[in-house]
């Protein structure tokens, strides 16, 4: 994409990489659109104050969008692992890798996201560690709810009080965890001045040539080189010549 | 009063639960005030006429039951059942039924909702439809009910049971509204009388009154009917859950009647309801608060021109 700027000659062109297919952008969204009014109506019960919206003809309201919302919200990995299979395996694969550049990340997080302090991120691959993160507990998060869920729908007469009673909390702790992150990755994603990649890359499929050399050095130059440069900026941390050459 | 030696150990066992009950925290009794109503029930006067199931249905337009055991599996009572319907439902919120059990064998034996001081219904009901009246009954607002069935689920007594217009469309969609005796609550708010169960009971085996009263009448009782023989009549829902506000007379083990030893509320429902969800509420709220003080600090940090 090549792009004019106002009032000059000068042409701006942009290398764009894909990263997403178009069906995991839109199962991200219809994710997205069930994960809110799931977990809004569900919030409802969480809050004492929100009480009259869980009574009555409201409550019964709230009930049903709930289960709507839920059916979605599962059948959305189902149809991707029967689409797609083989693009969730390498996804799964790659949220499950940690190693010591994770521990980096988590270290440089704060200061990054925060204080805006730049250079002192590892590098990382396609997926950087946070988002990683959100990964697995946005995946765990969806089988929890659906393990929970089903039998607290389904279930209820069949199974002992006590153990209703735990799949209840489950569902709730899982709530809270999931609810947390979403809250996390709207921000990074959306709200973040530094992140707006993020929100291109889930509409469009593609980040910049420019964004994915920043931040996802691995996935750019190859696991070996990405390394490399960092292992030799950070040994002498006075040459800053050695990283970009 | 003869005593033999399983009378005698039966006695002692209820003496030592007794002292536990009072022992323990939660005693009904402690909690009882001045204006509590409630039930009592004495099978020993009760004739089975089933004028209480019949008032019940009237009073509060509940519909008609059949039972037909003629295509019910043996197990399930089959050929020989004595009743009907065969439990509590939706629509019968008071119940007759014939049984053996204790010292006196075949007695009928009436089931309701118990009205528990510690009522787990209104501890894991999420919408405030079952709350606990002041004069200490569990009553219930339909209006307000969105047929979660967790009171179906959590109830010792097993007496809440939800209603649906169609069972698969209800369990899809989730639509229903649980049910129970709400002690004729509209009779009571309305200074109608007390429940129509008990005062259309011919032979006082169904009484209302002040709680206080009635359990001053049921142990009175209990000791008429041991000075009679009947050495193992005890008072039954004195101090469990909290106190009953419908008491029993039993002559046995309570399980013999299907009712629970020490019908506790479920501690960790109540820990759920209350700590857990202010704790998700209160980890939500940090967590917003964390991310907007982020976003105001790093608006001031970020150098716009350095980012990719």
């Amino acid at each position: 994409m090549s792009v004019r700027i106002k009032g000059t000659s000068n042409v701006l062109a942009i290398r764009w990489i894909p990263k997403y297919t178009t069906l995991e952008r839109t199962l991200h969204w219809v994710h997205t659109a069930t994960f809110i009014p799931l977990a809004l109506t569900g919030f409802i019960l969480f809050a004492s104050w929100l009480q009259p919206l869980a009574q009555g003809e409201a409550g019964l309201f709230v009930r049903l969008v709930h289960r709507i919302a839920a059916v979605i919200f599962i059948g959305v990995p189902i149809l991707y692992a029967i689409l797609q299979p083989r693009r969730l395996m390498m996804h799964l694969r790659e949220f499950l890798s940690f190693d010591k550049y994770d521990i980096l990340w988590l270290r440089g997080a704060f200061p990054y996201y925060v204080l805006g302090r730049h250079g002192d991120m590892p590098p990382q691959p396609r997926f950087n560690t946070g988002e990683r993160m959100n990964a697995v507990v946005t995946t765990l998060g969806t089988i929890v709810f659906a393990v929970t869920g089903i039998p607290m729908w389904f279930m209820r007469g069949m199974i002992p009080p006590s153990v209703y009673e735990g799949l209840v909390i489950i569902h709730g702790v899982a709530f809270i965890v999931t609810g947390v992150m979403f809250m996390v990755h709207f921000y990074l994603a959306v709200v973040h001045p530094m992140m707006w990649q993020g929100l291109v890359s889930m509409r469009f499929g593609v980040v910049s040539e420019s964004y994915a050399r920043e931040h996802h050095a691995i996935w750019y130059y190859g696991e070996k080189r990405a390394k490399q440069q960092w292992e030799a900026s950070h040994k002498q941390p006075d040459s800053e010549e050695q990283q970009k050459g | 009063m003869k005593l033999d030696r399983r009378g005698f150990l039966k006695i002692s066992g209820m003496a030592v639960a007794g002292g536990v009950a009072v022992a323990a925290p939660n005693v009904g009794a402690a909690a009882l005030a001045e204006n509590d109503v409630g039930i009592l029930y004495d099978p020993s006067k009760c004739v089975g006429c089933r004028a209480c199931q019949m008032a019940c249905k009237q009073w509060n337009k509940l519909p008609a039951e059949s039972t037909n055991a003629q295509t019910m599996p043996v197990e399930a009572g089959g050929n020989k059942i004595y009743d009907t319907p065969l439990g509590l439902t939706a629509q019968t919120w008071t119940l007759i039924k014939l049984g053996k059990a204790g010292q006196i064998g075949w007695h009928f034996f009436n089931y309701q909702c118990m009205h528990c001081t510690d009522a787990a219904c209104v501890t894991v009901c999420p919408s405030g439809a079952l709350f606990k009246d002041p004069r200490g009954f569990t009553a219930y607002d339909p209006e307000k009910c969105i047929g979660c069935g967790y009171c179906t689920q959590f109830c010792p007594f097993g007496v809440p049971h939800l209603s649906t217009d169609n069972r698969i469309a209800g369990t899809l969609t989730g639509r229903a509204k649980a049910a129970k005796c709400t002690f004729c609550q509209d009779r009571i708010w309305n200074g109608l009388g007390g429940p129509s169960c008990a005062e259309r009971c011919p032979v006082g085996a169904l009484v209302w009154g002040k709680q206080a009263d009635l359990l001053r009448a049921g142990t009175q009782r209990v000791d008429t009917l041991r000075a009679q023989g009947l050495s193992t009549a005890a008072l039954y829902g004195e101090n469990v859950a909290g106190g009953l506000h419908r008491m029993s007379i039993i002559f046995g083990e309570p399980g013999q009647y299907y009712l629970p030893e020490n019908p506790a509320s479920p501690a960790v429902a109540r820990g759920w309801k209350d700590a857990f969800h202010w704790a998700g509420q209160a980890v939500f709220g940090l967590a917003f608060l964390g991310i907007v003080g982020a976003f105001f600090v790093s608006r001031r940090a970020i150098r716009m021109e350095e980012v990719e």
